[in-house]
């Protein structure tokens, strides 16, 4: 598993994909995080981080992802992961971790504004980190989505273009259930990802958050590990 | 050191591998020959456990794949008819990335410069996989089935591509390995297999259909038979109906027009029944310039030629063509 993360992580900083997503990141982050100087208040710091890193997740994560197994399945090399004495879970859970560490480094390039702050303001830091770790637990059910949609198609346009669409369907679901009935309503605010993500960006550690991005991100991680065995049947 | 038993693979209704047999022990080099689609890479696929067979079970070293997959696997170095290569990383960082995936014990630098030394890669380690040549690319990808000196190699057309003098240093490779390890080498080129194998597997529309040393093959086959390939001018429906009537004659094959009005043919007779004088003696009385005439043994492509059904020869029948213009 440590083999394959390592590999993994390489080839993002080796390729230009890395570099992209870091500079996509900086950049979006740093042009809305002066909107807080032009302001002159740091209480605008925890919103920006919460408006921010919710829709930026959604960006950024199907591009760590889009590559992780349909580069792999297009060019046959998957054939040397799949012969060696290693098992599917490994591999799964080596390409992910790898895709969640590149998500946490770019995640933590954002933290800098908001460290030279301090040395000038008081920003809300345990608000600001407690949004961080939703951020995180969210990334980690969009990056299970994002590898397992990886491993159905051999075309990483189509991985991260499916994978943003259902990203953004898990975001915005809790918003769709205005004409609907109040059961289904709370369905789709028990499902949606933003509702989940609220209670961080509050401020608030929700342990039921926790597990469920937990549990959303085990349950598909199960499923790639699925679909690279049965490839092995068809 | 491999044993293979009743292996079967079905894509829906399409039968890619049918109740395959066959057993390899230590130390050897096993051929496995067969037109393109006949089934050699499903059989390699499926004992290298890349895919699951629909029926029938491999054993490497005791181990079987599907009760014991990662144990089999320790056991097995492969190298894929497309190499699986990252071609954005160095050799020397691709080899180190196979050596942590296979979890290999022995120690790094020394295994690794041999292994260099071995496929004479070592002068091109420092570059990266995406700027090297096609046999390059082919070492590496023989290289990476190495590490961890695994007792099984398996390798799937590993000369496809090749310039000649590459063909040749991956087979006195092949041959090298097959010294202390078991090698089951696919290929459709024929000569490439007789040149490394000690056994020949030949697998024709996913049924294995020989199984021998060359020597074997070549003799058990045609035992008792002998082949005499003639040219000459002449109407070859009336040329191909006399020659089937001289006494001796099993078969006669038509392998059509080698110039305006000559036709080749092979007449397949008993031994002892030597033809030659009765085809010399008839041509001479209907008036057919006899171009060239000549008596062979029958050869291991003969062989393969008739298991595989791109065969020529048409027993007690009508003058039929070669096929696949295997000696056009």
């Amino acid at each position: 598993m440590s083999a394959i993360a390592k590999k993994e992580l390489r080839e993002y900083f080796f390729s230009p994909i890395g570099y992209v997503i870091l500079g996509v990141m900086l950049l979006l982050f740093g042009f809305f995080y002066s909107q807080v100087l032009f302001s002159q208040t740091t209480d605008l710091i925890p919103y920006i981080y919460n408006m921010l890193l919710s829709w930026i997740m959604v960006i950024l994560i199907p591009l760590i992802t889009m590559r992780t197994f349909s580069e792999e399945i297009r060019t046959k090399s998957d054939q040397g992961l799949l012969t060696a004495p290693v098992g599917v879970f490994s591999i799964v859970f080596g390409k992910f971790l790898a895709a969640f560490l590149m998500f946490a480094i770019s995640l933590t390039a954002t933290l800098i504004p908001a460290v030279i702050i301090t040395f000038f303001s008081s920003p809300d830091w345990p608000r600001i980190l407690c949004t961080y770790i939703g951020v995180l637990l969210c990334g980690i059910a969009l990056i299970a989505i994002g590898v397992f949609i990886s491993s159905l198609t051999q075309s990483q346009i189509v991985a991260a273009i499916a994978t943003f669409g259902i990203s953004m369907l898990l975001m915005l679901i809790g918003n769709l259930g205005n004409n609907v009935s109040a059961s289904l309503q709370n369905v789709l605010n028990w499902i949606s990802f933003q509702s989940r993500f609220q209670p961080f960006s509050n401020g608030i550690l929700n342990i039921g958050s926790l597990v469920y991005f937990v549990s959303v991100a085990a349950v598909f991680l199960f499923l790639t590990a699925r679909k690279l065995e049965s490839r092995r049947w068809n | 050191m491999i044993e293979v038993k009743d292996l079967s693979k079905h894509y829906g209704e399409n039968m890619a591998l049918s109740h395959v047999s066959f057993s390899a022990g230590e130390n050897t080099v096993i051929g496995f020959l067969g037109p393109n689609g006949a089934g050699k890479s499903t059989t390699m696929n499926i004992i290298t456990g890349y895919i699951s067979a629909s029926e029938g079970s491999v054993e490497i070293g005791g181990h079987n794949t599907l009760d014991e997959p990662n144990e089999a696997k320790k056991l097995i170095g492969y190298l894929p008819e497309m190499p699986p290569l990252y071609t954005d990383m160095t050799v020397e960082e691709y080899l180190n990335f196979v050596y942590e995936l296979k979890k290999v014990t022995l120690p790094r630098k020394k295994h690794l410069k041999e292994i260099c030394a071995l496929t004479r890669i070592t002068n091109v380690s420092g570059r990266l996989i995406a700027n090297l040549s096609k046999g390059y690319r082919q070492r590496v990808g023989i290289a990476q089935a190495l590490i961890g000196n695994p007792p099984v190699l398996i390798l799937d057309e590993p000369t496809v591509g090749l310039d000649p003098k590459q063909i040749i240093d991956v087979r006195n490779l092949i041959k090298g390995l097959g010294k202390n390890h078991t090698v089951i080498l696919s290929s459709h080129i024929l000569p490439e297999v007789q040149a490394v194998a000690d056994r020949i597997i030949i697998i024709n529309k996913g049924s294995l259909v020989a199984n021998g040393t060359p020597y074997e093959l070549e003799h058990g086959e045609h035992k008792g038979e002998q082949k005499t390939v003639v040219r000459l001018e002449g109407n070859p429906d009336e040329v191909g109906k006399t020659l089937r009537d001289i006494q001796g004659v099993l078969s006669v094959s038509n392998y059509g027009q080698k110039e305006p009005g000559v036709y080749e043919y092979e007449i397949d007779s008993r031994t002892g029944a030597d033809p030659r004088r009765s085809v010399f003696g008839i041509a001479s009385k209907r008036g057919w310039p006899i171009l060239s005439m000549s008596n062979n043994e029958f050869s291991l492509e003969d062989v393969f030629l008739r298991l595989t059904g791109s065969t020529y020869i048409s027993d007690n029948a009508d003058a039929s063509y070669v096929k696949d213009g295997a000696r056009k």
